[in-house]
């Protein structure tokens, strides 16, 4: 279990992330969105020790996490939303250096990188420094690097940015089975659809600030489950309803081009982000 | 063990780059040998100036050696690649990893040292080199590696590294009792000087390599630099904030 406790991060006058209260449960898949700048990747930071909180703690299985405890940080990986590999290194090479970073026995570190190297249709590219790879390919080695220790935490800092979307697809199913074995996941994305599809929980943050945690499905229910998108000189805007009767209704008033679909956690998160914008 | 991981790291790039890394070790000191002890030539201390010279090449040429290997190299890892930040996350003891990155620094300023001693050899000058002369390099090797690490983590940008090395080791190459005595150097200067690990070192080296004694002072003054370079780069590691 992973609790964060009035965590609080401050550069001089800016506060980067404030007051973050947070239970994540053993085996949960969760979601940490905001807009640019909300402080998620702040978060993801200090919970992999590069950051080190200006108040508050974080509590792993109930014992702190510091920069000196090696045995917590043994169970966690961190995938970060820079390519932090050494360019001139192959793949292998970026493989082996992660195991011994993680004290993997060697033999495990070798099967293992076979494993995930062919999984992730890397097993190719094996003798390829990173330099030469496309982002795509450095994004799935950075996951593959993460995997090879076996951690029992995953800290995923938008892992598909620049995949194709059938190698997004694929890191889903990874990631998906993954968290199937209990293994669990903290994970930041601008795709909404990546963590309406995978995630069970999903805390919205703006300004380093919590302002709701749930469900995907509660929050879209909450919003309505139904979206009418009209557009109004040149202008997109959606109407959200509860049941589609609603919609329905609403939707054959209406003159302009408009069409209903079902919400998405897309519009949860546009609409929550709207709110916060008007408030600022 | 965490000094074997960073040992293989620098044993790969080492590998890579052997030729580079060669080179490199080889041309600057060599144009000294012959611009300065053979078109040049003078005499100094009643001696051949070579004699002079070439041990205070082979001490700086380790100072550059493990200098160059690390500050670097970790400052790209660390500001550019972000390759550090995996190190941070891993549970690899940080200290650890600076231990590593002395050793291996050290390594590779004595391995710059030797090609110069190999090159030197068919010059005929009688210059003894034996295991103190090789701890004394590896001392000075570990010295400049750690202030390596150091001034590559307090860096913020890319050319803060060169940037200290031309403010700083370049005037240690030719001022610390490497091209000429250190006692020639004005009073009050000479004094600030003569403590400087480079000098140390030169001067250490000399003595062995012309059969002379020398003073195990100069040991400990390599020494306490280790011991407070260690601590700042710990310092920084354990306690800075955002890294």
């Amino acid at each position: 279990m992973i609790e964060l406790k009035n965590l609080t991060k401050k550069y001089d006058d800016f506060t980067a992330v404030d007051g973050l209260n947070l239970t994540i449960e053993t085996g949960d898949f969760f979601g940490l969105l905001g807009p640019n700048g909300a402080g998620k990747s702040t978060t993801i930071g200090m919970l992999s020790t590069l950051y080190l909180p200006t108040e508050g703690e974080i509590l792993i299985d109930g014992e702190k996490l510091t920069r000196k405890n090696t045995a917590l940080k043994r169970r966690i990986s961190v995938v970060t939303q820079e390519y932090s590999m050494r360019q001139d290194m192959t793949v292998e090479e970026i493989m082996e250096y992660q195991g011994r970073l993680y004290f993997v026995p060697k033999k495990e570190q070798r099967e293992r990188t076979q494993e995930l190297l062919e999984f992730c249709d890397l097993a190719d590219y094996r003798r390829r420094t990173v330099r030469k790879l496309s982002g795509g390919m450095k994004r799935k080695l950075m996951v593959c690097r993460a995997l090879l220790t076996r951690p029992d935490i995953l800290l995923l800092d938008e892992p598909t940015a620049g995949m194709d979307a059938l190698a997004r697809r694929q890191m889903w199913n990874l990631l998906k089975q993954l968290n199937q074995n209990r293994l669990t996941i903290l994970l930041t994305t601008h795709y909404m659809e990546e963590a309406e599809i995978l995630c069970g929980r999903v805390g919205l943050m703006d300004r380093g600030r919590l302002k709701e945690v749930d469900t995907p499905r509660a929050m879209i229910e909450r919003l309505g489950r139904y979206a009418v998108d009209c557009m109004t000189d040149g202008e997109m805007s959606s109407r959200f309803f509860e049941t589609q009767k609603e919609a329905i209704r609403y939707l054959s008033g209406l003159e302009e081009d408009a069409s209903l679909r079902n919400t998405t956690l897309e519009d949860v998160f546009l609409y929550k982000a709207g709110k916060y914008l008007e408030k600022r | 063990m965490g000094i074997i991981t960073v040992l293989w790291e620098k044993w790969v790039e080492f590998r890579r780059d052997f030729y580079k890394i060669t080179l490199a070790a080889m041309i600057a000191p060599l144009m000294y040998i012959l611009v300065f002890g053979m078109g040049i030539q003078t005499i100094s201390h009643g001696q051949p100036y070579l004699q002079f010279l070439i041990p205070g090449v082979v001490a700086l040429t380790t100072m550059n050696g493990s200098f160059n290997a690390i500050a670097q190299n970790l400052n790209v890892q660390r500001l550019y690649e972000k390759a550090f930040d995996q190190v941070m996350i891993s549970p690899t003891p940080l200290w650890q990893f600076i231990a590593g990155q002395i050793i291996g620094g050290s390594l590779r300023g004595i391995y710059a040292g030797c090609i110069i001693i190999l090159l030197v050899l068919p010059i005929g000058i009688s210059l003894c080199f034996n295991g103190w002369s090789f701890l004394i390099m590896f001392l000075n090797g570990a010295v400049f590696s750690t202030l390596g690490v150091v001034v590559s983590f307090y860096a913020r940008t890319h050319t803060d590294v060169p940037r200290f090395s031309n403010y700083v080791i370049m005037p240690m190459a030719y001022l610390c009792n490497t091209f000429f005595s250190s006692d020639n150097i004005p009073h009050g200067l000479r004094e600030v000087i003569q403590y400087l690990p480079l000098s140390q070192t030169s001067g250490m080296i000399r003595s062995i390599a012309n059969g002379e004694p020398f003073s195990y002072t100069g040991i400990g003054i390599l020494a306490v630099y280790l011991v407070v370079l260690m601590a700042l780069s710990f310092g920084f590691l354990y306690k800075k904030k955002n890294l």
